[in-house]
């Protein structure tokens, strides 16, 4: 199935504004950060830490809403989601 | 009203727009580019179904909380040069002190949660401003 990924602000700029990943049925949100780690690369530190997780300032939203770290291992996706990365907001 | 914006923000009519006859005060706050050690230009990135909703969650919770008759925001994205409007907010009120009041939550609160970034350009140089990683209303970890 496909999950629709936005980024933004730094993280646009590794990973590119919209794309589309492939994940299997049933695949929680660790699994589509990890083809994001391995579409991001080298410059995936930004994101990701040495240990592959998210770097705790990330942002990381579901169809919009906020997604908990505690919830990474176990929120299933759906075919069509939208998942949202981002680095701490400075609008105003 | 509540909006984003890629066009430049007139002040004047928007405060016009947001009389009303019961309102003394209408208190304004606007945001501009500042030429902080040579900026020259400013592009703003948002995120944007989710800061439209953002947006109408403050205004919401502004008018639940404080004694005011209206919060238009309206936030401008896109490339803006030193000395534009980035965001204008208008507060009505009956009295100015709760006016004043509501502006100030409705500025602070808005830098914390609703997702638009900033990258400065200089003359040699780009940077994008370091943000706020503030809960998003109602959805936080």
């Amino acid at each position: 199935m496909k999950v629709r990924v936005k980024a933004f602000a730094r993280f646009r700029e590794i990973l590119g504004s919209d794309l589309a990943i492939e994940v299997p049925d049933g695949a929680v949100m660790t699994t589509a950060l990890s083809a994001l780690r391995d579409r991001a690369g080298d410059e995936g530190g930004t994101i990701f830490d040495e240990t592959g997780a998210l770097r705790t300032h990330v942002i990381l939203m579901r169809n919009g809403k906020r997604v908990k770290r505690s919830d990474l291992d176990t929120l299933v996706l759906a075919d069509g989601d939208e998942v949202a990365v981002f680095p701490p907001v400075a609008g105003g | 009203m509540i909006d984003i914006t890629r066009d430049v923000i007139d002040a004047g009519a928007m405060i016009e727009a947001a009389k009303r006859p019961g309102m003394g005060a209408l208190v304004t706050f606007c945001g501009v580019v500042r030429d902080d050690g040579g900026v020259e230009r400013m592009e703003l990135e948002v995120y944007e179904e989710v800061a439209v909703r953002e947006l109408e969650t403050i205004r919401d919770e502004a008018m639940r909380d404080y004694p005011i008759a209206s919060v238009d925001i309206v936030h401008r994205v896109g490339t803006l040069f030193v000395g534009e409007t980035i965001l204008l907010v208008i507060v009505g009120a009956g009295h100015r002190k709760e006016a004043f009041a509501a502006s100030e939550y409705i500025i602070d609160r808005l830098k914390r949660t609703v997702p638009i970034w900033k990258k400065e350009f200089y003359r040699d140089s780009e940077r994008w401003v370091p943000g706020s990683s503030g809960e998003t209303h109602g959805h936080g970890p």
